[in-house]
C-alpha cells in the first residue's frame, strides 16, 4: 500500500510497482491509511513521512499496533539524516529515500521481515 | 541679603566696638578682661547677625542677634562716658540684652513670637528688667563703690541711697530671673517638641544655646558671689555659645545643597518617586517632606505614600512648592523652610532633574523595550519564512525532481534493452536529475534543516556533527524540545561554529556542549585548533552574535591564538 497525499509520486509508483508484480493499493492521509489497512491486509506500506494530518512515524506506530501488522517502509524526499533518531526510534522496518524506489528495494524490506508477499 | 544692609551692618559693629574701645580708654588692668570678655561677646552678636540675615533673609532672626548685640554694649558705653545722664541711662538699660536674647530665643527662627502670651512674656521682661534698674538705681549711691567726686553724679538717686535696699533688690530681681529663665527655657522645649521637619532641625543650635545662656543669667544673678572676674569676665563668654553655634550650623547648612546634590547622584537610575522623596528629605533634614503627584484624572494629588495632598490648601505649618508644571509634581514641606528659599529652589530643580530623568529613562527603556521585540520578531518571521521556503521546495521541485528521477530510472530500464545507445542518454538525463536532487536538498537544508523541525536539538545537532569535516563528538544535548526560535538559535551556533572550525581553525576535534539550566540554555562549540578567532568585524561571528541578540541571549568567544576556541552562547530559555 502506498500512503502519499502527493498524487503524482503514488500513480508513478503505482506503476513501477505494479510492473514490478506488486498489488497496489493507496492511501492519501494518515487516517485514510489505517482504515485501509484493516481491510487491505497489506504486506508492506510503504509510507510517506510527511502527511497532512499525522505524520508517517504516528501512522507507523498505529499500523504496528494492528493485528497482522504489516512491514512499514518510511520515505520521503528527505535523506534518513534529516529525520534523526526518528526513523531509528519507529516500529517501521526502515527508510528508503523516494528517489531510490523500486520493486528490488521493496523486496529486500521483505526479505528481512518474514511477512505475506507480493501485497503491497 | 543686600550690599548696603551688609555695610551698614558691618559699620555699625565697628562703630559700636570703637566707641566701647574709646570710651574705655585708657586700659586699666584690673577691668582690661571684663572689657575684653564685653567686647567679644557684643561682637560675636553683632556678626551672627549677619551670618542671620544672609542665610535667612526673610528672618528678623538676624535683626535680633544684631539687637542683642548692641544692647550688650551701648549701656557699658554709656556708663564708661562719665556723663551723668549717659550714666543714669545706661544703669537702667543695664542687662537689657538678657531681655532681647530670651526674645531670640522665644522667636527662633523665624524671629516672629507665636503667641500672644509669649509676646506678655517677652515685654514683661524688659519691663521688669528696666523696673529693678530703675529702682536699683533710686537706691544706689556710687560712693557705694569707694568712688565720691570721680565718679558721675547719679540723677536718679533719693537721699544718700541705701545699701540694705539695694542688696533686697538684687536678691528679688535674681529670684524673677530665675524664674524667668525657668520659663523661657521651657517655653523654648516645647517649641522643639512641637516643630516638625524643617523647624526642628533649625531648633538643633537652640537646643545648645539656651541651656548655655540659662545657666549664665543663673550663675552671673546676684544669688551667687563668685569673685567679679569670674562674673563679670568669664561666665559672660559662655553667651558667645549662641552666636558660635548659630555660625557653625550655617556653616553646616551651607553643604545640604551639596547634600542634594550628592543625593541625586547617588539615586540608582530608574528610582522609584519613594526613593527620590527619601533622598530629598534626607539631604534637607525635613523628615515631613512630601513629595507629590498629580493624578491622571487632573484633579487631586497624591503623595509617594499614597496619601491625598491638596496644594491649594497645605495643613498649617505646610507650605507647597512646584517642582516643574510638566511634572505635575509639588513638594510640600514645613513651612519653616520658606526661610531658604535658595534651598528649597535647588530642592525644586533636582527633583525635577531627577524626575525628568526618570522619565527619559523609562522612556528609552520602552523604546529598547519595542526594539528588542521588533527585533525578535524580525528574526522569528525570517525563520519562519525559511521554514516555509524549505517545505515549498520539499513539497514541490523535490517531489518532482523525485519522480523524474524515478521515471528516468524506468525509462533508462526499458530502453537499454532495446535501443542501448538511447539507455546511456537516459542513464545520464538520469544522474544529472539525481544531483540536481542532492544539490537541492542541501540547499534546503542550508534554507532551514528539516531535522530541527521535526525532532528538535538532539536531532539536528546530530546530524550536523554527523556532517562535520572535523571529529566533533556531543558531550550532552538535552532532548527536551524548546520554543523554535531559541532551537533555531541554538542550532545556527553550533552550524556556524563548526563551519568556522572547518574553515579556519585548523583543528583535529571539537566537542558541542548543549546544557539546560534554570531559564536558560548554554551553548558551547570547543575545538583544539589555532584559536584568534574575533566576534568583532564583519565575520560571521557578528552575525551570530546578533542572532544570539536577538533572543536575548549574549555569545562570548574565547579564542586566544594557539589556544583553541570556545564559543559559549547564553541563551535565556523557559
Amino acid at each position: 500500500m502506498i500512503v502519499d497525499d502527493h498524487d503524482g509520486f503514488r500513480t508513478f509508483a503505482r506503476g513501477m510497482l505494479e510492473a514490478a508484480g506488486f498489488t497496489v493499493a493507496e492511501a492519501a492521509t494518515g487516517a485514510e491509511a489505517t482504515a485501509a489497512a484493516r481491510t487491505v491486509r497489506p504486506g508492506l506500506v510503504l509510507l510517506d513521512i510527511q502527511l497532512p494530518d499525522f505524520d508517517g512515524f504516528e501512522v507507523a506506530r498505529r499500523l504496528a499496533a494492528q493485528a497482522g501488522a504489516p512491514v512499514v517502509v518510511l520515505t520521503s524526499t528527505r535523506e534518513a539524516s534529516d529525520y534523526g533518531g526518528l526513523i531509528a526510534a519507529s516500529p517501521a522496518a526502515g527508510f528508503l529515500p523516494k528517489d531510490q524506489l523500486s520493486g528490488a528495494a521493496l523486496r529486500r524490506f521483505l526479505a528481512w521481515a518474514p511477512a505475506g508477499e507480493g501485497r503491497a | 541679603m543686600n550690599r548696603a544692609l551688609r555695610a551698614a551692618l558691618v559699620a555699625g559693629a565697628v562703630a559700636a566696638v570703637g566707641c566701647f574701645v574709646w570710651s574705655s580708654w585708657p586700659p586699666n588692668s584690673r577691668y582690661a578682661p571684663v572689657e575684653v570678655s564685653f567686647a567679644v561677646v557684643g561682637l560675636s552678636f553683632m556678626v551672627a547677625g549677619i551670618a542671620a540675615w544672609q542665610r535667612w533673609p526673610t528672618s528678623r532672626l538676624g535683626l535680633l542677634f544684631s539687637i542683642v548685640g548692641y544692647l550688650y554694649l551701648v549701656p557699658y558705653i554709656l556708663v564708661n562716658l562719665a556723663n551723668p545722664v549717659a550714666w543714669t541711662i545706661g544703669n537702667l538699660s543695664e542687662g537689657i540684652s538678657g531681655a532681647a536674647l530670651a526674645q531670640l530665643g522665644l522667636a527662633w527662627p523665624t524671629g516672629r513670637l507665636r503667641s500672644r502670651f509669649e509676646c506678655g512674656v517677652v515685654v514683661a521682661n524688659y519691663v521688669q528688667n528696666i523696673a529693678f534698674n530703675t529702682a536699683a538705681t533710686m537706691v544706689w549711691n556710687p560712693a557705694f563703690s569707694g568712688c565720691n567726686a570721680s565718679c558721675p553724679a547719679n540723677v536718679l538717686l533719693i537721699g544718700n541711697g541705701s545699701r540694705s535696699a539695694m542688696n533686697t533688690l538684687d536678691t528679688i530681681e535674681a529670684l524673677v530671673g530665675l524664674a524667668i529663665t525657668g520659663i523661657v527655657l521651657t517655653l523654648i522645649v516645647r517649641h522643639w517638641r512641637s516643630a516638625r521637619g524643617w523647624s526642628r532641625r533649625a531648633m538643633i543650635p537652640l537646643l545648645w544655646i539656651a541651656p548655655a545662656v540659662g545657666v549664665e543669667n543663673i550663675l552671673t544673678g546676684n544669688l551667687f558671689h563668685f569673685p567679679s572676674l569670674v562674673t563679670y569676665a568669664l561666665l559672660p563668654l559662655l553667651l558667645l555659645a549662641g552666636p558660635a553655634l548659630f555660625v557653625i550650623s550655617t556653616v553646616r547648612a551651607r553643604t545640604a545643597g551639596g547634600a542634594l546634590g550628592t543625593a541625586i547622584v547617588d539615586l540608582e537610575p530608574g528610582a522609584p518617586p519613594a526613593r527620590l522623596r527619601d533622598a530629598l528629605a534626607r539631604a534637607l533634614g525635613d523628615s515631613t517632606l512630601q513629595l507629590a503627584f498629580r493624578l491622571p484624572d487632573g484633579v487631586g494629588y497624591l503623595d509617594t505614600s499614597g496619601q491625598a495632598v491638596d496644594p491649594a490648601r497645605p495643613a498649617p505649618g505646610r507650605a507647597v512648592t512646584p517642582v516643574t508644571e510638566a511634572s505635575g509634581a509639588v513638594l510640600v514641606h514645613d513651612a519653616g523652610l520658606g526661610q531658604e528659599p535658595k534651598l528649597v529652589r535647588l530642592t525644586a530643580a533636582a527633583a525635577s532633574m531627577a524626575l525628568e530623568h526618570a522619565r527619559l529613562q523609562a522612556e528609552v527603556q520602552a523604546q529598547l523595550e519595542q526594539v528588542r521585540a521588533s527585533r525578535a520578531r524580525i528574526v522569528e518571521a525570517g525563520d519562519a519564512e525559511r521554514r516555509r521556503l524549505e517545505r515549498d521546495l520539499h513539497d514541490g521541485a523535490q517531489q518532482r525532481l523525485v519522480t523524474l528521477s524515478l521515471a528516468l530510472g524506468m525509462a533508462r530500464d526499458r530502453a537499454a534493452k532495446a535501443d542501448p545507445e538511447l539507455g546511456s542518454l537516459i542513464e545520464s538525463a538520469s544522474k544529472e536529475a539525481r544531483e540536481a536532487l542532492t544539490e537541492l536538498r542541501e540547499l534546503a537544508r542550508g534554507i532551514h534543516p528539516a531535522v530541527l523541525t521535526e525532532t528538535g536539538l538532539a536531532g539536528a545537532i546530530q546530524a550536523l556533527v554527523e556532517r562535520s569535516l572535523v571529529a566533533t563528538t556531543i558531550t550532552a544535548v538535552p532532548d527536551r524540545r524548546y520554543p523554535a526560535a531559541i532551537e533555531a538559535t541554538a542550532y545556527f551556533v553550533v552550524s556556524e561554529a563548526l563551519a568556522n572550525v572547518a574553515k579556519h581553525a585548523r583543528a583535529d576535534g571539537a566537542q558541542v556542549l548543549i546544557r539546560k539550566f534554570p531559564g536558560r540554555l548554554l551553548v558551547e562549540v570547543s575545538d583544539d585548533g589555532a584559536g584568534g578567532a574575533r566576534s568583532e568585524g564583519g565575520s560571521g561571528l557578528r552575525g551570530l552574535a546578533d542572532r544570539v541578540a536577538s533572543v536575548g541571549g549574549v555569545l562570548r568567544v574565547d579564542s586566544p591564538p594557539g589556544g583553541g576556541t570556545r564559543l559559549e552562547a547564553d541563551i535565556p530559555c523557559p
